[in-house]
């Protein structure tokens, strides 16, 4: 039966190809909105490393002086970290890895004389970066641990930079320039966009990972500066670099990998040890300087990369396929109504309220499928748009395959819930009324 | 095949009280083709929207084909009104939006044959009205005539015991209703149960026994008959006897 009620439906949906259209536009209209919207919040609340989220962690130490009130975020606690913080926290062998990174930039040039240099991003990290984020590697790897205390000029490169430099391939032991300086390519990543770029949030969540990394030890040696945020407690005379390594700037990212529960203990344990270090030589002389630690998931929440705005927005479009839904709901019950007649005769043949009721269900959800179908396609135009416009929303304005999936059910459904009222009514339908007024 | 006791049937409104049926009897045998008359707004209609199970009575007892179909849910009322009985109405109402093989389809789908049951049993029964050339016709189509031969054969498709018919022949000139008429003689032939609601006296006389309908109660035609011929004989038989 339900091949024959799908029959009936497509036969009533193209009898009244006006009605129709207008019921289809308001769920698809619905739909897209609600889809746009969703798709959004969706690819901002993702978990962008499922496997390992509850394993990467954030140390933030509250640190600032007792000469100010206030600093970092609103819990006193900074995103980031001092150079010599980071440095001291390097030593450490309780994590099971960790890397302290900061994003810095060069003038980008290949040996081929004839490519002009580009101005590009860069990471410098440790040697775990890679590991640790799950970054893959098409061709050879990170660089060696050692590399870590004693600098040497290597970089990893991602896919993207790899093929405009090169055209692709392997291309491991090839030099790559950085401000005219020749570092040795010993790793080239696969293809690689984690959505957040959790690891630093700092200049924006859903910016692109960048496709430079070199080691982070070579900060002093060649003066990388800072592409990112850099903030002070502290008033102090900074007028070099190897001030500034010194200051009480934050400025570094930093991670850490711990693999247990235990290890997380042990880390924290290790935290708290270094704050009562750091106050013996006189930093940190708030009473209430302490570590925190944050997975991936509360350092989103932390750092608020799905917004309230967001959310606020995804409610408003949500109100708007109710509206859009209550005036199916009229159209339906019109059109409906106005086939009485039919259901008297569907009825005096031998169909039940119960039949009567599904086929026109299974109307509204032919209408639903269709409207959801539409629905995929304006959001798609709409969020075309708007990665065509705003750039930050490259990332971010795009529908993957849960998106895809749950735009028609819940088309589907939504259709179902405002078409039960008309469907319920036309089912109880009077059937000896129609039949001699006919 | 259909039995009603003391059936009552009232429509109530906040303010009125309508007696449709008062203490309605009627017994329709198998095989009879049976008329039912009656001056309009008598209960014509009523009797038989009650008779195929498309309203429901106040009061009384109504057997169909054995079954005592009073306190009968939705479901168990769709299907015997889809097994035993058949409907033809004045206006045919046909859906317009199908053509005659599905509009014949409609009461075979709710009853759960196979697609190729269907299509026998839609090929017959169009067969059977002539119509079989047409079947991809839509019913706008169709003349009146050939539009009630659809209405019959899609009645009849599901082979019902049962036919219920409203004024068959109400749209139609003289020439069409006749052709009308000798089908539905036929399938009385053939063992179906026919009632036939009308207005015409002419056609009230093609059927075995005729019923009148007055203030929503039988009157029995035939025993009105007997009883004026009983009086007449009475009344003229001491003349005869004088004139003898």
């Amino acid at each position: 039966m339900f091949k024959y009620y799908l029959h009936m439906a497509w036969k009533s949906l193209i009898a009244t190809p006006v009605v129709t259209s207008l019921m289809l536009l308001a769920i698809a209209l619905g739909i897209a909105t609600c889809m746009g919207t969703l798709t959004i919040h969706h690819m901002m609340s993702m978990d962008p490393i499922p496997e390992k989220s509850q394993q990467l962690f954030a140390p933030q130490l509250k640190s600032y002086g007792n000469t100010v009130t206030s600093f970092g975020m609103n819990d006193g606690f900074s995103d980031q970290l001092t150079h010599q913080d980071a440095i001291n926290l390097r030593h450490s062998k309780v994590a099971f890895r960790q890397t302290a990174m900061l994003k810095t930039g060069f003038a980008v040039q290949s040996d081929n004389a004839d490519v002009a240099p580009k101005l590009k991003s860069a990471r410098a990290a440790d040697s775990d970066f890679f590991a640790m984020f799950n970054a893959p590697f098409a061709y050879g790897n990170t660089w060696d641990k050692k590399i870590d205390e004693q600098p040497v000029e290597v970089a990893v490169i991602g896919e993207k930079l790899n093929q405009e430099l090169y055209g692709g391939g392997d291309n491991v032991g090839k030099n790559i320039f950085l401000n005219q300086k020749a570092y040795r390519i010993v790793g080239i990543l696969k293809h690689w966009e984690p959505s957040p770029m959790f690891y630093d949030l700092t200049g924006g969540s859903f910016n692109r990972a960048e496709q430079i990394f070199i080691p982070f030890s070579l900060l002093p040696v060649h003066e990388l500066p800072s592409w990112g945020s850099n903030s002070s407690w502290k008033n102090e005379d900074v007028y070099t670099y190897q001030d500034k390594l010194k200051s009480e700037t934050h400025w570094i990212q930093y991670w850490v990998e711990l693999t247990d529960v235990q290890q997380q203990q042990s880390y924290r344990e290790y935290l708290s040890g270094y704050i009562n270090e750091q106050k013996k030589i006189g930093r940190f002389n708030r009473d209430d300087a302490t570590a925190d630690l944050k997975n991936v998931i509360q350092w989103l929440t932390y750092n608020e990369v799905v917004s309230e705005d967001n959310s606020v927005l995804v409610g408003l479009s949500f109100l708007l396929l109710v509206v859009c839904l209550v005036n199916t709901i009229g159209l339906l019950l019109a059109k409906f109504l106005r086939r009485a007649p039919e259901v008297g005769v569907r009825r005096a043949l031998g169909a039940s309220k119960a039949q009567v009721f599904l086929q026109h269900l299974i109307e509204v959800g032919l209408l639903g499928f269709s409207g959801g179908l539409l629905g995929i396609l304006l959001a798609q135009l709409g969020l075309w748009l708007l990665r065509s416009n705003y750039g930050s929303y490259e990332m971010l304005a795009n529908m993957d395959m849960t998106m895809l999936l749950t735009a028609p059910v819940l088309a589907i459904s939504t259709s179902i819930i405002a078409g039960l009222y008309p469907a319920w009514k036309i089912c109880r339908t009077q059937p000896s009324i129609y039949l001699k007024s006919q | 095949m259909l039995q009603m006791q003391k059936i009552n049937k009232i429509y109530r409104t906040e303010l009125v009280e309508t007696h449709a049926l008062r203490e309605f009897n009627l017994t329709v045998k198998e095989g009879e083709f049976v008329t039912v008359t009656g001056p309009s707004g008598s209960g014509k209609t009523t009797f038989l929207n009650i008779a195929g199970l498309l309203e429901e009575i106040s009061q009384g007892k109504y057997l169909l084909d054995g079954v005592d179909v009073v306190g009968l849910k939705d479901k168990e009322l769709s299907r015997l009104r889809n097994e035993k009985i058949g409907f033809i109405f004045q206006s045919f109402n046909l859906i317009p939006d199908l053509n005659l093989f599905e509009n014949v389809d409609v009461p075979l789908r709710y009853r759960g044959f196979n697609a190729k049951q269907r299509k026998r049993r839609i090929e017959e029964a169009l067969e059977k009205v002539g119509l079989a050339a047409r079947m991809k016709h839509l019913p706008a189509q169709l003349s009146g005539g050939q539009q009630q031969r659809v209405a019959i054969a899609r009645a009849l498709a599901g082979e019902p015991k049962f036919l219920l018919a409203d004024e068959p022949t109400g749209n139609l000139d003289s020439l069409m209703a006749r052709q009308v008429m000798e089908l539905l003689k036929d399938i009385n032939k053939q063992g179906t149960t026919i009632v036939m609601v009308t207005h015409d006296p002419a056609l009230a006389r093609c059927g075995q026994r005729n019923i009148q309908i007055v203030d929503g109660q039988v009157c029995d035609f035939s025993l009105y008959q007997n009883k004026e011929q009983n009086q007449n004989q009475f009344q003229q038989h001491p003349n005869e006897a004088t004139t003898a």
